[in-house]
């Protein structure tokens, strides 16, 4: 065994490859990374987004101040407030990924990112800002 | 620094080179089911937003939800949450080096359009029912 410095010696354990580096074919930016993100949020929404559809399935026939009243317990708040957070990120590098592949032009991927980023923001915020009402509210 | 040009791009296979296959069918839907799902997003921090405004809002939200078309729109949202879901899994498990067989690929399309069925069968039948 020799001690040449074999790239994928120095970076296996690193997120960043030596593909950062290529120019031209292939990725030169943030894929490792990503792909990491979309499991992670995958896995995580599993359990979250289960527990979420059964939790308005039960919520389905009643009225407001069932709906709120489940809002604003603090288990409740914390796991719809991770639900909608792992969404919004999962749906984030998804639609990413599909711009990627039917966007072919840089300057409207890099609107289109803009764009669905600008919008996660807003559908998160807001949507924190609603439960934190509710629980803080009680 | 002259960029190579006339590289085939993402869906030139699509009508000329494929034919229909399971998997590749279910690979697209995952995805547009994916797009439909983030598009609910937005009928989600909506929700959210009435409920903890309450009143007129809420209602407004209520009777648009449980208008036909309300319902439409869950229903469609349902089947696309069940598919996500169940085909997300069926991608981790790919992920994790499991199941690439051919068969066996085939096999877990078609259980996951089975468990799709019957997830949504069961939540709606839980609506009206439950």
């Amino acid at each position: 065994m020799t001690k040449s410095a074999v790239p994928s010696d120095t970076t296996a354990l690193r997120d960043e490859t030596m593909l950062r580096h290529v120019r031209q074919l292939g990725s030169a930016r943030d894929g490792l990374s990503e792909w990491r993100l979309q499991r992670l949020t995958a896995i995580a929404l599993v359990p979250l987004s289960l527990y979420f559809v059964a939790s308005v399935l039960w919520l389905a026939t009643s009225d407001r101040v069932t709906a709120a009243a489940w809002l604003s317990s603090p288990l409740t708040a914390l796991l719809v407030m991770l639900f909608v957070l792992a969404g919004l990120t999962h749906a984030l590098v998804g639609l990413r990924s599909v711009f990627l592949d039917y966007v072919h032009t840089r300057a409207r991927l890099v609107a289109a990112g803009l764009l669905i980023r600008a919008a996660a923001v807003l559908l998160g915020g807001a949507s924190v800002l609603a439960i934190l009402k509710l629980f803080l509210g009680h | 620094m002259a960029r190579p040009t006339n590289r085939p791009l993402s869906p030139f296979m699509f009508p000329v080179w494929y034919r229909f296959q399971i998997t590749s069918a279910l690979s697209i839907l995952h995805r547009l089911t994916g797009v439909g799902l983030a598009v609910g997003s937005i009928l989600l921090a909506w929700w959210l937003i009435s409920v903890a405004a309450g009143g007129e809002l809420f209602e407004a939200t209520h009777r648009f939800l449980t208008s036909s078309i309300g319902i439409v729109l869950l229903f469609l949202w349902s089947v696309a949450f069940f598919y996500h879901l169940c085909n997300g899994i069926r991608h981790l498990a790919w992920d994790a080096g499991y199941g690439f067989e051919i068969r066996t690929a085939t096999r877990s399309g078609y259980a996951v359009l089975a468990m799709t069925a019957l997830l949504t069968m069961l939540a709606w039948l839980c609506v009206f029912f439950g």
